[in-house]
């Protein structure tokens, strides 16, 4: 016969049954790290981490105790020799069966209370009676986070700034896939669901920097879908915001940064906006992201535009690559030769002209992609005071408010980009319409696009009736110079 | 009987190979087709196994750059599917397979062709699916799939469509071999097994299979509607046209929670026959234990929202979905206490299969109380999609399934092959096994509070993971090693043959009174059952009264002993091909191809809708073929000797 119950191998499962209960323990030692769920700075992380103190310890008393009687009985009763002895063959004990049912009852009970009082707290309504409430609406795309300020009228890519101290609605939206918004420190997470949008709250109740990431699987770079939390003293989010209606100061003729300026209006404005700080710029930005995602969506495979990170005042930012790397010269220039060495399956690499389909390089120089990253690290809120559109000088300069508002989706030439090129635009526009000038077919295609799209292109160009009369006719103007 | 059977033209003869592998083609013995999923499940669990060793392997450091994201993707859905779909839910076929008509008393299963049926579909379905893996498109949206990530805007290929051509080829299996065992279990028992009288693990297929009825339907309406958006474009869950994606997850959940339970109560039906044989006593409670596995089955229903709680159904659906899950914690307890109650005042023997029950007690305690922490909304916010979860399921489905699976392994290997696993080799197997388990899971806890998300090929160095990772990989590959003795065991327990005797552990139930393996037929009499563990109280008849002396409800037959010793086996019903077995010959169904063949068929659909229509009508056609000869086609051909 197999004779192994004298080995008194049960004492041996003791020994790691302890290892889960020892790291259980070991959790609360390190809130420090960037995304624990124990260093909390915020009412809705703390309370959520204290109901899972609370649940955890009982349970980790259930847990000594089951894990207890496992190894007491299993030991109390091995078969201590071949003895034919049977034991009692008892078929059960109806009091004991009611006991054990209603105890955990009872525990059930003690942890649905505070579970159900949380739910309610914190997913019922956002507590307007502690402080004025921000605004955000939180977008998740396929890699990469958008946060729009509809009061404030402020749009940034993946780097939230908050005030301290006060609740925060979000609304949580995306057009893609499923994606989750999570920032760890702050608050447990809530899905971003195309179609149906979500809301939450939170509070940031101490200064500082905050690690978020996307939590739920959205495709091939959804391990580098992450994002930063600045939370700010009440002047200093004011101040963040004035900043971000200031124009940059125009780079000086001649420098590294102009010729990056040319260099990002030719290769990269299609799809990265950088001047969102002039009113009218937050509808104009949100219809613009709109015609990147109408025309990825249209043709996913060979769609020159997608939507992109919004790049105004990219200077002040720290991070790279949706939250992935710091930013700095050295990381810029890696991320703009060649992406997917830092972040596998961005889709700007697939998307955008300016990348090489045999090798994914850039096809710009060395010198080009350093003017660029020059360029970019130089944006940041300028002299001008807040107010004030930068652009908006003395002279309107048709061909440069061609290359702010226009160059995303129209070239100059003869290539598609969204819209159609417009070169020999002016020779087009007077035989459109019968009995309409050159000048009105402009004009009225600027204000109200959709009244005459062209077949085949999608009618997502949004009205430009904000850039007011003087700057209409300057484009119009412009428009007829090209050929 | 005169009458004359409509006949369909047969292309070759019925089989009637009793070796070799037509033997195994047109099989329909319960017992070889167990052995079938067995051996088959085993294979895809070792795949399974080293797509999990991959992605601990990329993992264990911190941006990694072994295995890029597209391979990794492709991993862990594989992982998933293929350790939910293709092991443990087929392992738990291999068992009922085996055991259900030896523990009921009967010769085979209701339907013997449909078993096979059951098995050939689910063959080809784990070949669709992992055939994907050579086409290097394999699925890359999760065992989960969630709408509209699977859909084929965001996830274009074939790999995706591998996976739900494939899921929805295995729930016709699932259904199939769900309906034979309910019928089995309810019409096949032996004379005087009433429901009260059967075995545990009967019992819980008997729940399983309730459940695998109810639920993979579920799963396959939802499974055709992504395929069609898939396939033909419709936008059932295309959020671009205009289909909900919340609404795949609610489809998804309403199998899928089922599903957590389809696979955990054979383990929980295995645990409940070691137990009581190695401790010697019978089950504590053992209707308390039957009504607590009926009301997870039933509370199983009501729970599949606590997947979602981050999804934003609103505090209401939150409220409700977490209490019902709380509650469901009620009768798993209740199971535990029991197994407990079994073991307290026993003489308990240890061996590999005692070991394995007992570890999947404490085992599966930490994976419920882990349940119990976020069945809470506001901290499953924290650890939803986190690795908590990760260490939660694995908890659930290898400290309870898999280990339950493995002490089912030991305890019934000598049954079904007639000589024993070794005991060094096999303790080694479970030691191994529970160190690299804890090593691999339990700092996963951790890592989940951390803040580490699932389905991340790599993390940032900066983030205080790697040390918990690392230590999970090297759990791993020690799970690993331990999975490597077993075989090793089978190997060489194989080739040095311990007989084991019909009965080597001093069993309880009908499977031990019969021979090691056993007969085609199963027993040679048809066995006539008085008690619950009938065949430990015809060898210990002086217990019957120390077991059924205080219970009001049954009692002690009187004269039961005088009774068992003089039982004539008299007027035993046959079952499904209604021959009597009056006359001393043992009638058995007839072995078929068509079984194969309609499997063939539905096999050919599915590589249709994967590669063109062409290939469609083909299986169609076959289908069709099989059908008609299966319908046509007696269960037993005349007997040439008797005309």
């Amino acid at each position: 016969m197999h004779r192994i119950s004298k080995l008194s191998l049960p004492v041996r499962p003791t020994l790691f049954l302890l290892i889960p209960l020892v790291l259980a323990l070991l959790v609360a030692c390190t809130p420090d790290n960037h995304q624990s769920t124990f260093g909390t700075a915020g009412p809705v992380a703390k309370d959520q981490a204290d109901l899972f103190k609370f649940i955890f310890w009982i349970s980790a008393v259930v847990f000594v105790v089951v894990e207890a009687a496992v190894i007491y009985i299993a030991i109390r009763y091995r078969r201590r020799s071949d003895s034919d002895k049977l034991p009692h063959q008892t078929h059960g004990n109806t009091k004991l069966e009611i006991t054990w049912t209603l105890i955990p009852v009872l525990i059930l009970a003690a942890i649905a209370v505070p579970t159900l009082t949380d739910i309610w707290a914190q997913q019922s309504h956002v507590p307007e009676d502690q402080g004025e409430v921000l605004n955000v609406e939180a977008i998740g795309h396929q890699w990469w986070f958008e946060f729009r300020y509809p009061d404030q009228e402020v749009i940034v890519s993946n780097e939230l700034h908050i005030p301290v101290g006060r609740p925060v609605a979000f609304k949580l939206e995306s057009q893609d896939v499923i994606h989750s918004f999570w920032v760890p420190k702050i608050a447990g997470k809530v899905d971003m669901v195309p179609l149906n949008d979500n809301y939450m709250w939170m509070i940031g109740d101490e200064v500082g920097e905050y690690y978020g990431q996307c939590a739920e699987f959205c495709g091939i770079a959804h391990a580098h879908m992450r994002f930063r939390v600045f939370v700010h003293e009440e002047e200093d989010f004011q101040a963040w915001v004035d900043g971000m209606h200031t124009a940059p100061d125009t780079p000086l003729a001649g420098s590294s940064e102009a010729s990056g300026k040319n260099l990002f209006a030719a290769n990269c404005s299609s799809c990265h906006t950088i001047d969102s700080t002039a009113p009218g710029s937050y509808a104009r930005e949100i219809s613009a992201q709109q015609a990147r995602w109408n025309g990825w969506v249209s043709d996913i495979e060979n769609s020159g535009i997608v939507s992109a990170p919004n790049l105004t005042h990219f200077g002040t930012h720290s991070t790279i690559g949706a939250g992935l790397k710091d930013l700095n010269k050295t990381t810029l220039e890696q991320w703009i030769t060649d992406p997917s060495s830092i972040k596998i399956g961005t889709r700007m690499q697939k998307h955008a002209a300016v990348y090489d389909t045999d090798n994914n390089k850039a096809k710009l120089t060395a010198s080009e992609i350093s003017d660029i990253a020059n360029y970019l690290l130089s944006l940041k809120p300028g002299s001008t005071p807040s107010g004030e559109v930068a652009n908006n000088s003395a002279s309107v300069d048709g061909e440069s408010l061609f290359t702010t508002n226009c160059s995303s989706c129209h070239s100059t030439g003869d290539d598609t980009i969204v819209g159609p090129g417009l070169a020999g635009i002016a020779d087009r526009a007077g035989t459109r319409v019968a009995g309409q000038s050159v000048d009105a077919y402009l004009r009225e295609s600027i204000i109200n696009p959709n009244a005459f799209i062209v077949d085949g292109y999608p009618a997502v160009m949004p009205g430009w009736e904000q850039l007011g009369t003087e700057s209409i006719e300057a484009l119009v103007t412009y428009l007829k110079t090209l050929d | 009987m005169t009458t004359k059977a409509l006949t369909f033209p047969r292309i070759f003869p019925r089989p009637t190979a009793t070796t070799g592998i037509w033997s195994w083609i047109g099989t329909v013995d319960h017992k070889r087709i167990g052995t079938l999923y067995g051996i088959t499940s085993f294979i895809w669990f070792i795949v399974g196994g080293l797509e999990a060793l991959a992605i601990r392997a990329q993992l264990s450091t911190a941006e990694s750059e072994l295995i890029g994201p597209e391979t990794y993707n492709q991993l862990f859905t594989m992982h998933g599917t293929t350790m939910v779909f293709l092991v443990i839910m087929p392992l738990s076929a291999a068992f009922f397979n085996w055991l259900i008509p030896l523990q009921i008393g009967a010769r085979d299963v209701a339907f013997p062709r449909l078993n096979a049926l059951s098995y050939w579909i689910f063959l080809f379905g784990s070949l669709i699916i992992n055939f994907s893996w050579l086409t290097g498109d394999a699925p890359n949206g999760g065992w989960f799939g969630y709408a509209p990530n699977s859909g084929a805007t965001f996830n274009p290929g074939l790999g995706m469509t591998y996976w739900i051509v494939g899921l929805n080829v295995l729930g016709i299996a699932s259904i199939a071999a769900g309906m034979n065992f309910i019928v089995t279990i309810l019409n096949m028992r032996a004379p005087g097994m009433d429901m009260f009288k059967l075995p545990v693990f009967t019992w819980m297929t008997l729940v399983t299979s309730v459940l695998i009825v109810l639920a993979l339907p579920i799963l396959a309406v939802a499974g055709i509607q992504l395929q069609t958006d898939r396939i033909y474009g419709t936008h059932f869950f295309n959020s671009l046209g205009g289909g909900d994606p919340v609404m795949w997850q609610h489809i998804f959940w309403l199998f899928g929670h089922p599903e957590v339970y389809i696979l955990i109560l054979p383990a929980m039906g295995i645990v409940s026959e070691v137990l009581p044989t190695f401790a010697r006593k019978p089950l504590f409670g053992y209707a308390f234990v039957i009504f607590a596995g009926i009301v997870i089955g039933f509370m199983g229903w009501f729970v599949w929202s606590h997947h979602m709680f981050t999804v934003g159904l609103g505090p209401a659906a939150n409220t409700a979905f977490s209490v019902s899950t709380m509650l469901i914690a009620v009768p798993t307890g209740v199971k535990i206490f029991n197994w407990l109650g079994t073991l307290w005042g026993g003489s308990i023997r240890y061996n590999t299969a005692m070991l394995f029950s007992v570890s999947f007690i404490a085992m599966f305690t930490i994976g419920g109380l882990s349940g119990v922490i976020h069945a809470s909304p506001p901290t499953d916010a924290q650890q939803q999609d986190t690795y908590f979860v990760v260490a939660h399921f694995h908890y659930v489905l290898v400290g309870g399934a898999l280990l339950g699976i493995f002490s089912g392994i030991y305890f019934w290997w000598p049954k079904m092959t007639g000589y024993l696993l070794n005991e060094k080799l096999g303790i080694t197997n479970w030691a191994l096994l529970m160190i690299g388990f804890n090593i691999q899971f339990a700092p996963m806890h951790w890592l989940g509070m951390d803040g580490m998300p699932r389905r991340i090929y790599t993390y940032a160095e900066n983030m205080g993971w790697e040390t918990s990772n690392a230590a999970a990989s090297v759990g791993g590959f020690i799970l690993g090693l331990g999975v490597l003795f077993f075989m090793i065991n089978v190997w060489y327990s194989r080739r040095n043959k311990v007989e084991a005797g019909n009965d080597p552990w001093d069993g309880r139930t009908l499977e031990w009174s019969t021979s090691s393996p056993p007969p085609p037929h199963d027993f040679d009499e048809i066995p006539q059952v008085k008690y619950r563990d009938d065949f430990w109280f015809k060898k210990y008849p002086e217990t019957i009264s120390e077991y059924y002396h205080d219970d009001h409800d049954q009692a002690v037959p009187s004269g039961a002993q005088d009774d068992l010793e003089h039982e004539e086996v008299t007027n035993i019903s046959e079952g499904s091909d209604g021959h009597g077995d009056n006359h001393g010959a043992i009638h058995l169904p007839d072995m078929s191809y068509y079984p194969f063949i309609l499997g063939v068929g539905v096999a050919g659909m599915g590589a249709g809708f994967l590669s063109n229509n062409a290939v469609l009508f083909i299986g169609v056609g076959v289908l069709v073929w099989g059908l008609l000869g299966w319908s046509m086609e007696p269960v037993n051909d005349p007997d040439p000797e008797h005309h």
